[in-house]
């Protein structure tokens, strides 16, 4: 295990980093930016080092003053948390030409699995199933069989658009001419390239997710799956495992995948592969994730795992904590709630100022993962999460009507919160029901946002 | 004891640590207490400006293959390098802020600092 352990981040992360170091008896080294002071990470590490003025560009995210950090204090490990530099190959590599250990994946897992088209080429190849299409750009005479071979609702993609442009839906065979010269003709103007290429719609999708964990002696876990398909233009709000959709069949199918394809790009780490879900069972791989997520604790709360705790023995080269094979048993249910600065009843508006109340759920089946405290001054330069609320219970009905209660006991006075809008989730029919997908939450506001408004 | 006498004695206390002293002589004697009320005479009004670090990193008086000849006493101009941080291979310059006189280096070389900590005090001119 490493001597001392240096946390690139801030927030909830790193307090939630500190915790498990402390529990295994690894000092700990807290890097914050001027802005963060009197944040709970600073106070709770055994050191605490000052990197730069509060701009996370020149600090948090300013790699030879995090590499310096780590010599001045001793630490001989960075733990880089999620967002900020833990997704970056540069860092992993700036670690290892520093003799420091990066608690997280090799500059060549990053580079391979964070690049979207490179991960998909390592997905085919371990046979995980990705989004139907057409390998290359489609040409005026074989554009109706590639559409027949993939089936409606297809996509025509621009081959040099991207970020959501030059994107057309075709339901039916009947149309595919017209939206094809459209398509091509929009491709043209928008990016001097009309190349276009086929892919299968996938309607009303969820979003499901398997977290893994290999070590460096080829042992790997597969988790069982996350879902988490309640998002507001695309940031997740709501996450949950095991998901209302799959059932064991279809879950030993996607920790099937999720090993196979971390054996493929030998990956030494925890890392999330994610997935669309149809509405029919068939699920398409989307892309890596390459690092600790927000939502782990879900699985923690189900498996007992610690996954910063597995984080560590991965990348001190022991061996993962649990070796008896490829996956685990899932007890109960648990979901975790994002709770946001962001006053709901304005549309999600970022709110700041000084946490005046701050009264945390508890009892029966809660986790509070937060850097926040009565006091407690938000700082205007980071994301707005504030809390993450885990509940766990035997079931999901029960685990439903935790969240329900734990919300009802969360009270902050001083900032906004999305607390009102996990409330509406957790008492819908859809949510209640288990029936939900990417898009259920624009559905859910939208009829209640124009009565709402003051 | 003489007015004169006792206004030195004073002063003299003043810059030591005593707080309490008894003077005799012959049947001569005086007790003196120094008022060290904390929240009276602790207020410090400093007009010297702290130069804080630039970065994280080790503190260098000068670059490499560069000498510094700083110390206190010295006079300083405003935009003068009073010293580098090494951070990975880079340099981080730290400059004053003003003309004056360095009074005091509260840094050693090939310390490490952390970013905003005071190094010098300047005592502007």
């Amino acid at each position: 295990m490493f001597k001392k352990v240096l946390i690139a981040n801030r927030g909830e992360i790193a307090v939630r980093v500190i915790r498990t170091l402390r529990e295994l008896g690894v000092p700990s080294v807290a890097v914050y930016s001027e802005a963060d002071r009197s944040s709970l990470h600073v106070r709770l590490a055994d050191e605490a080092v000052c990197i730069g003025p509060a701009m996370a560009r020149e600090s948090y995210l300013v790699i030879p003053a995090i590499i310096s950090a780590a010599r001045v204090t001793g630490a001989d490990a960075i733990h880089p948390g999620y967002g900020f530099l833990s997704e970056n190959a540069e860092f992993s590599a700036a670690c290892r030409d520093n003799g420091i250990a990066f608690i997280g994946p090799s500059p060549e897992s990053i580079q391979q699995l964070g690049h979207k088209a490179e991960a998909r080429k390592v997905a085919m190849k371990a046979g995980v199933p990705v989004t139907p299409g057409t390998k290359d750009c489609v040409t005026r005479k074989d554009f109706k069989k590639a559409a027949e071979k993939i089936g409606f609702p297809l996509m025509i993609k621009a081959a040099a658009g991207g970020g959501g442009k030059g994107i057309r839906i075709v339901r039916e065979a009947a149309q595919l001419e017209k939206e094809m010269t459209m398509a091509s003709s929009e491709a043209k103007a928008a990016f001097n390239n009309g190349d276009v290429y086929f892919e299968k719609y996938i309607e009303l999708p969820r979003h499901i997710e398997v977290q893994f964990a290999r070590d460096t002696h080829g042992n790997c876990i597969a988790f069982p799956e996350r879902d988490c398909s309640i998002q507001r233009r695309h940031q997740k709000l709501v996450e949950e495992t095991p998901s209302p959709a799959v059932n064991r069949k279809l879950r030993s199918q996607l920790e099937k995948a999720a090993v196979d394809l971390a054996e493929a790009a030998k990956y030494v780490g925890v890392g999330t592969v994610e997935f669309l879900l149809t509405q029919t069972g068939e699920f398409y791989f989307m892309e890596v994730n390459t690092r600790l997520q927000v939502e782990h604790p879900v699985t923690e709360m189900v498996t007992g795992f610690d996954l910063v705790r597995e984080q560590l023995l991965a990348a001190s080269g022991e061996k993962l904590s649990y070796t008896g094979g490829h996956t685990v048993p899932v007890n109960g249910h648990s979901i975790e709630h994002r709770i946001n600065a962001e006053d709901f009843s304005r549309n999600f508006a970022p709110s700041v100022g000084r946490v005046e109340e701050w009264l945390l759920p508890g009892g029966p089946g809660i986790r509070v993962d937060t850097h926040v405290y009565a006091g407690y001054n938000l700082p205007i330069y980071y994301d707005s999460m504030l809390a993450k609320l885990i509940v766990w219970a035997p079931t999901r009905e029960m685990a439903v009507e935790r969240s329900r209660r734990a919300l009802a006991e969360f009270k902050v006075k001083g900032v906004k919160t999305t607390i009102d809008a996990h409330q509406l989730i957790v008492e819908s029919e859809g949510f209640k029901a288990g029936k939900t997908d990417t898009g259920y939450m624009e559905r859910l506001l939208t009829p209640a946002e124009p009565a709402k408004a003051p | 004891m003489d007015v004169k006498t006792l206004t030195k004695l004073t002063k003299w206390m003043e810059t030591t640590d005593l707080e309490e002293i008894t003077w005799r002589n012959g049947d001569d004697k005086i007790s003196l207490k120094l008022n060290n009320n904390p929240e009276h005479s602790h207020t410090i009004a400093s007009t010297m400006e702290p130069v804080l670090s630039t970065s994280i990193g080790i503190f260098r008086f000068a670059r490499p293959g560069k000498t510094n000849h700083l110390k206190e006493g010295s006079a300083v101009k405003k935009g003068q390098e009073l010293g580098v941080v090494e951070v990975g291979k880079d340099f981080k310059s730290v400059t004053a802020h003003s003309d004056g006189l360095l009074k005091i280096v509260s840094i050693e070389e090939g310390k490490p600092v952390e970013y905003g900590q005071p190094l010098f005090f300047i005592e502007p001119r």
